[in-house]
């Protein structure tokens, strides 16, 4: 379930011990919700149930349990890493040394009213040597690993878990939208390469920078599709209604010259109050808040991002996505080549849409954490171990 | 930091309590919530209804008639189901003799069949409380084949009845008739077991040797004219020399091998004593055990010709044994 500023998406799936299938389908357009916070609990709850009923009467099964998209402004993310000694005689390192580093690198204590959602770990590294899976049995005298700690604030945490209970449902685990999203959307060869992946949606923009095949920076803008048209309805006068409609007909991230002179109109029938407008305003506002949008995710970045270490590119995905252009303009302000990321073939055609993404990765999550449980079934772990697997060594 | 000591755990999302009041929930969640309430509280009834029915049923394994509020009704009926023998329902009243307002839950149905199989007439016997207040019970009796004479319990000497497996017992229900047409069993020793006596050795066949039994039941399908004179039929020889002699009423003493097939015998013994009793020639004792393994021989002791020997029966124009396939080989002339 994905509870956004836009809409609210849920997708059942179901494992039948051999196969992950999607089985049902709920979405409602969101309220009470701004930039992904629940801001009106009774409309947000309201709303969600009514997806989550429709998707329950769409799949025909009740639904078990919950696996939530976390987004938000109030998201935060940083970096700590620690390193031992290790400690047996033959130098060779051992679950032990393994789990002492680990737990020293998750140590770093957070502010008050503040609460993990991930850690995701980066690849160990043995004397300074990048070890992409498990370090044990390897011999070295230095064990070190580091981890990207994300943390919420408490109160809007709950506030999401609650808008869930009160459907009377379990909230079996929270996954960062943009970990969900951008798992869907790039593959192990890309997030090997370096890629980032960033899902523009109605209040907020996620987005998630891969190295070495797993998740290295995660953040979360409070600006989405939302501001886009809150730009237009200011710009051009307009109410929030007719901006979105000239915004999805004639929306652009990047002004055009051709469209120098050309006029549209507002709604174009000829109906009291419509009116034209020069297509260039309209691209110009666009374009110029899609730029500063981007700019503001390069800068949060840092260093982290360089177009060396970014070789396959930036993927955009997210309702705001499918404005023409953007990947034009995310080209020029990474400066490395960019495309609007694609569902993998196995998703029905009536899910392939980019707003669907986030959604469809927290089931793929959801389905493979049970498939891994009952093909291993291993039950130790849990699934915020299981997480970290499945994204920071896919 | 020292790596023994534990670093402090940050605070997770789970620490979060995912509880919430009923009033904080949306209609379609409070539906939820009472069904989920219903199915725990239905899976509970269930499970309780499953735990005392369970439990009902061990007790009134254990101890029968103690289910709490089941009314106990005394036995109204006790019937003696498909009876292939004598015995009959005021019998099995009185070997029951069940106490009077008995319960079928209060009934020891182990201790009730070892009273019925106590009488050596009864070969199998089961028992089956019919709800409400029948009991039914299948009896399987033993056939007797002769009698022997018994002295048991400081009782006076009386006939006991042998059955085909060597059981002895007290027949109880047979016509006289019956009765006084089995022959007598004589060289057999008695042993007291129990109440009663050991089932008799040499009855019952043992490995390829047939025992007394199958003779007389041979002779009485096949040979029933000759089987109606016999009189005793002794097993005193029968271990040390492996034959069983017969004294019929009147007429030689008969000794059967058991080397031989008794069909056979009998066959011979027929013609024999059709061929004497046309000749009119008497004997005292033919022994056909010495015709074995393609020996044709016959022993045949002369004696003096009785009455019933020498006037043929009306049947000996056509020999009443028929399974003879065959002409009576060569008989030996010494007599």
């Amino acid at each position: 379930m994905e509870i956004g500023t836009a809409k609210i998406t849920v997708l059942v799936g179901e494992y039948t011990g051999r196969e992950l299938a999607i089985i049902g389908c709920g979405e409602c357009q969101s309220r009470g919700v701004i930039k992904g916070s629940v801001v009106d609990y009774k409309a947000a709850s309201e709303c969600t149930h009514a997806a989550l009923e429709q998707a329950e009467r769409d799949a025909g099964e009740r639904v078990d349990c919950v696996f939530l998209a976390q987004t938000g402004g109030h998201l935060e993310g940083f970096y700590n890493q620690a390193a031992v000694n290790v400690k047996s005689a033959d130098n060779m390192i051992d679950r032990d040394d393994i789990r002492t580093v680990c737990d020293l690198a998750k140590s770093k204590e957070l502010p008050s009213g503040r609460m993990v959602v991930h850690h995701i770990r980066r690849p160990y590294r043995v004397d300074g040597r990048l070890v992409p899976t498990s370090p044990e049995n390897l011999v070295g005298q230095r064990l070190e690993v580091g981890y990207w700690t994300v943390h919420g604030q408490e109160q809007r945490l709950a506030d999401n878990i609650h808008v869930i209970r009160g459907f009377n449902l379990e909230v079996r685990e929270l996954v960062l939208s943009s970990l969900a999203a951008g798992h869907m959307v790039t593959t192990p060869e890309e997030r090997q390469h370096g890629v980032l992946a960033i899902d523009i949606g109605g209040g907020t923009t996620d987005y998630v920078l891969y190295r070495d095949g797993v998740a290295h920076t995660t953040g979360v803008l409070p600006v989405g599709g939302a501001h886009f048209t809150n730009d237009l309805s200011i710009g051009l006068r307009l109410t929030e209604g007719q901006a979105e409609k000239l915004k999805l007909r004639f929306g652009r991230a990047m002004v055009q010259a051709k469209d120098k002179g050309e006029k549209v109109w507002l709604d174009g029938n000829f109906a009291i109050g419509d009116r034209q407008f020069p297509r260039q305003a309209i691209e110009q506002i666009l374009a110029a808040r899609a730029w500063e949008l981007l700019e503001v995710v390069r800068k949060k970045l840092g260093p982290s991002f360089s177009p060396e270490a970014c070789a396959a590119g930036v993927v955009l995905t997210g309702g705001t996505a499918k404005l023409p252009g953007l990947t034009e303009c995310a080209g020029k302000v990474f400066g490395v080549p960019a495309h609007v990321g694609e569902a993998p073939s196995w998703v029905a055609e009536n899910l392939r849409e980019p707003g669907y993404q986030t959604a469809l990765g927290l089931l793929y999550y959801g389905l493979s954490s049970q498939a891994e449980k009952a093909a291993s079934a291993r039950s130790r772990g849990g699934f915020l171990s299981g997480f970290t697997r499945l994204f920071a060594h896919a | 930091m020292n790596r023994d000591t534990p670093p402090p755990a940050s605070r997770s999302w789970r620490d979060i309590p995912q509880q919430v009041k009923p009033r904080a929930m949306s209609s379609g969640g409070r539906r939820r919530l009472l069904i989920a309430t219903l199915g725990w509280l239905g899976g509970l009834t269930a499970a309780a209804a499953l735990g005392a029915g369970v439990w009902l049923v061990s007790e009134s394994w254990r101890n029968p008639g103690s289910i709490p509020g089941a009314k106990p009704v005394p036995i109204r009926d006790i019937a003696l189901v498909d009876p292939n023998g004598v015995l009959d329902r005021d019998w099995l009243v009185r070997t029951l003799a069940l106490p009077p307002g008995a319960t079928l839950g209060g009934l020891d149905l182990p201790g009730l069949r070892a009273r019925i199989m106590a009488s050596g007439q009864v070969a199998e016997a089961a028992l089956f409380r019919i709800y409400p207040a029948a009991l039914s019970v299948h009896v399987t009796e033993r056939a007797p084949v002769a009698r022997v004479m018994g002295q048991a319990d400081g009782r006076s000497p009386h006939p006991f009845l042998v059955a085909r497996d060597g059981t002895v017992y007290d027949g109880v229900g047979y016509p006289p008739a019956v009765v006084s047409s089995l022959p007598w069993l004589a060289g057999v020793k008695l042993e007291r077991r129990g109440p009663g006596f050991a089932p008799l050795a040499g009855m019952a066949a043992r490995g390829a040797r047939p025992g007394a039994a199958d003779l007389l039941a041979q002779a009485k399908l096949e040979a029933e004219h000759l089987y109606r004179t016999w009189k005793v039929v002794s097993l005193a020889r029968l271990d040390s020399d492996g034959v069983i002699v017969v004294r019929p009423a009147a007429g030689p003493t008969v000794t059967f091998g058991t080397q031989e097939d008794f069909s056979r015998q009998l066959a011979k013994l027929d013609w024999l004593l059709d061929t004497l009793r046309a000749r009119g020639t008497g004997a005292s004792a033919i022994d056909l055990s010495l015709a074995y393994g393609g020996s044709h021989q016959v022993t045949v002791t002369p004696g003096p010709a009785d009455q019933a020997q020498a006037a043929p029966p009306a049947s000996a124009a056509v020999p009443a044994f028929q399974l003879l396939s065959h002409p009576i080989p060569s008989v030996p002339r010494e007599f």
